[in-house]
């Protein structure tokens, strides 16, 4: 019996996992990151529904947070508010140098990179922007992140 | 053959409830794919919409502090019962006939706008300003969308009661039996106005582009759902893929109902609903922007509401 | 009805999505991807870290050597390090598989060190220079370019001068 609700609560798990919904929260970001982003679901050389996901147009039904740009001063609160919006499990994906670092603006009076001393991130994507490919593995490897909180 | 099931079963099990939510689901799954493949792109697995249940149900509920905490998680609940009890009064020609203690044309048509009440409350009950713009938008395509329904129903039925030699009947195994007898309304010249009309409705009521404007993502961010998540989030989508099956079945039922007896007939249902699904939906939906709501109005004020007022004319005087 | 025309196409030519990330993909060979250092061709002139756009490259002083390193978390892949080398030490390469967990994050970088030598005629120290920089043809034999890499910079120009051209 105990195999049985073990083998069910692990094809659930399994199940859950192939459905990751994605939220992009632009930082501050040139958009260079975000139109990469973008490319990822419209285009359909890149076709991130593959693995499941689908750009929601809400923080509260997101399971995989996309967060690009440098945090500049003036969205620093809104990004936070919104941040803590999105409900548990969830994985932080930093696309682009720009939140690992402050990318070209590192030391700048106005970004308050790198991004980590404010919340968590889970997987980083160095690029500058990174290729729409280099995102996709990205987001692979936050799904496998996310497979083990859930 | 089943000529009626004792009526909880019918709306729990099959019919309703169980059975027309794999139905409803199957059809979204066959939806996403063939849209992806219209689009060149690859596209989901088939199954992709029971996955999206299945993590729902493993988030949390957030309730936000200035939402109305009873009716913000009271109304997706309704909307989904509704709906199951709706597609258990959906009859499947040859098959399944509803038990009369269910209700006949006119409960069905009552249940048919809980779905988009239940959207508007729950827009207005998140205490958000996009639920707020979402509610009023739901609002203005539910009036524009109801009168159309109102008529063409009100054709069909007075054209069977008519035929059977009364006035009117809203018992839809009446129109059915009618229709088996007198060739189905779809091949009618005299229903063609009501066939447009009903053509232009259901867009507007499954909420597909052109007509997903109350809850388009781009515009006022997922509008009334903009505050659910988890499993609130996940009634909300049995709630539209209930609805699907409701829908499509009552257009079957009201226009195209011949089908063999027994089994077949529900097979024939199946395809059927799979066919107006991926013709009727996915390729209108891949190939149209989305109206303005003003627009989308002034729409359904003209034409739809033009052809439905016609049909009743021409029905009552032939 | 373009678009009928257009659905159609898309149905019978089927997807024409990439198979990444289920197949390889295709990448350009002069895409401007993960930074290479060839420690034997660096000269430490250091233009590199003069133009690096971001500041990702460092070079520090340490009491073995100059140490080269280069963050490629703040690294824009500009490609302005390789092209303002002399002697083709830093290029990049088309790699772009970048994506890492961020505990990792501090271990995506390069990080050499160029050493001190001691001169061979006065003793001080002095920085050994590149044993084989790229493009570039001093008119000297190979033993001769061995013996002026270990002298420091003054006892060189000693040298040289009393060699003559």
């Amino acid at each position: 019996m105990t195999t049985l609700i073990q083998t069910l609560s692990k094809q659930t798990r399994n199940m859950a996992a192939s459905s990751p919904w994605i939220y992009r929260i632009n930082a501050g970001s040139c958009n260079g990151c975000d139109v990469e982003c973008a490319t990822t679901a419209l285009i359909p050389r890149y076709d991130v529904e593959r693995l499941g996901c689908q750009y929601c147009g809400s923080p509260r039904h997101a399971d995989i947070v996309l967060i690009t740009g440098p945090l500049t001063a003036r969205v620093k609160d809104a990004v936070m508010r919104v941040y803590a919006e999105v409900p548990e499990p969830k994985v932080t994906v930093a696309v682009g140098v720009c939140p690992i670092s402050g990318g070209i603006f590192r030391d700048g009076y106005a970004v308050h990179a790198p991004i980590d001393q404010h919340l968590q991130v889970d997987v980083n994507v160095p690029g500058c922007p990174p290729r729409p490919q280099a995102i996709i593995e990205g987001i692979a490897q936050a799904i496998a992140i996310w497979r083990e909180r859930l | 053959m089943l000529e009626s099931l004792y009526a909880p079963i019918a709306a729990l099990l099959f019919p309703g409830g169980l059975f027309a939510l794999a139905l409803g689901l199957a059809l979204k799954g066959l939806d996403r794919r063939l849209a992806a493949r219209l689009q060149a792109r690859v596209g989901p697995p088939l199954a992709q919409p029971v996955y999206d249940l299945v993590k729902l149900a493993k988030k949390r509920t957030m309730v936000p502090d200035l939402a109305n905490e009873s009716v913000f998680l009271g109304a997706p609940l309704i909307g989904a019962v509704s709906m199951a009890l709706a597609a258990a009064l959906v009859p499947i020609p040859g098959f399944y006939t509803p038990s009369p203690v269910l209700g006949d044309l006119l409960v069905l048509l009552y249940l048919l706008t809980v779905p988009a009440i239940v959207l508007m409350i729950a827009g207005s009950a998140s205490g958000s300003p996009f639920g707020a713009i979402g509610f009023s938008r739901e609002m203005t395509m539910m009036l524009a969308y109801e009168g159309p329904l109102v008529l063409v129903v009100a054709a069909v039925a007075m054209r069977t009661g008519m035929g059977m030699g009364g006035v009117i009947s809203f018992s839809l195994t009446d129109i059915i039996t009618y229709q088996q007898n007198h060739g189905a309304f779809l091949f009618d010249p005299v229903m063609w106005p009501a066939l447009l009309a009903f053509l232009a409705f259901y867009p507007a009521n499954l909420g597909i582009i052109p007509f997903d404007i109350p809850e388009a993502e781009t515009e006022v961010l997922e509008g009334p759902l903009l505050e659910y998540s988890g499993p609130a989030l996940g009634l909300f989508k049995i709630m539209s893929a209930l609805k699907a099956v409701v829908v499509l079945g009552l257009g079957v039922a009201l226009f195209f109902p011949i089908a063999p007896a027994g089994v077949a007939g529900l097979l024939v249902q199946i395809a059927k609903l799979v066919v107006l699904m991926l013709i009727g939906v996915t390729v209108v939906r891949v190939s149209c922007g989305r109206m303005r709501i003003d627009q989308a109005f002034r729409f359904f004020l003209k034409w739809p509401l033009a052809l439905s007022i016609l049909s009743v004319a021409i029905v009552a005087l032939v | 009805m373009n678009f009928v025309k257009t659905l159609i196409r898309n149905l019978v030519h089927g997807p024409s999505t990439e198979v990444y990330p289920f197949g390889p993909a295709w990448t350009p060979t002069h895409f401007r991807g993960r930074v290479e250092f060839k420690l034997s061709s660096c000269t430490a002139c250091r233009a590199c870290e003069q133009v690096c756009a971001p500041g990702a490259i460092r070079f520090d002083k340490t009491p073995e050597g100059l140490r080269f390193l280069l963050w490629h978390n703040t690294c824009v892949f500009c490609g302005l390090c390789e092209h303002y080398c002399p002697t083709d030490a830093i290029h990049q390469t088309n790699n772009w598989h970048m994506a890492h967990a961020t505990e990792h994050q501090y271990e995506m970088k390069i990080q050499q060190l160029i050493p001190y030598v001691s001169c061979t005629a006065c003793g001080a120290k002095a920085l050994a220079s590149a044993p084989s920089p790229a493009g570039v043809e001093p008119p000297f034999t190979a033993e001769e370019i061995e013996l002026q890499r270990n002298l420091c910079p003054a006892c060189r120009k000693k040298a040289l001068a009393e060699r003559g051209v």
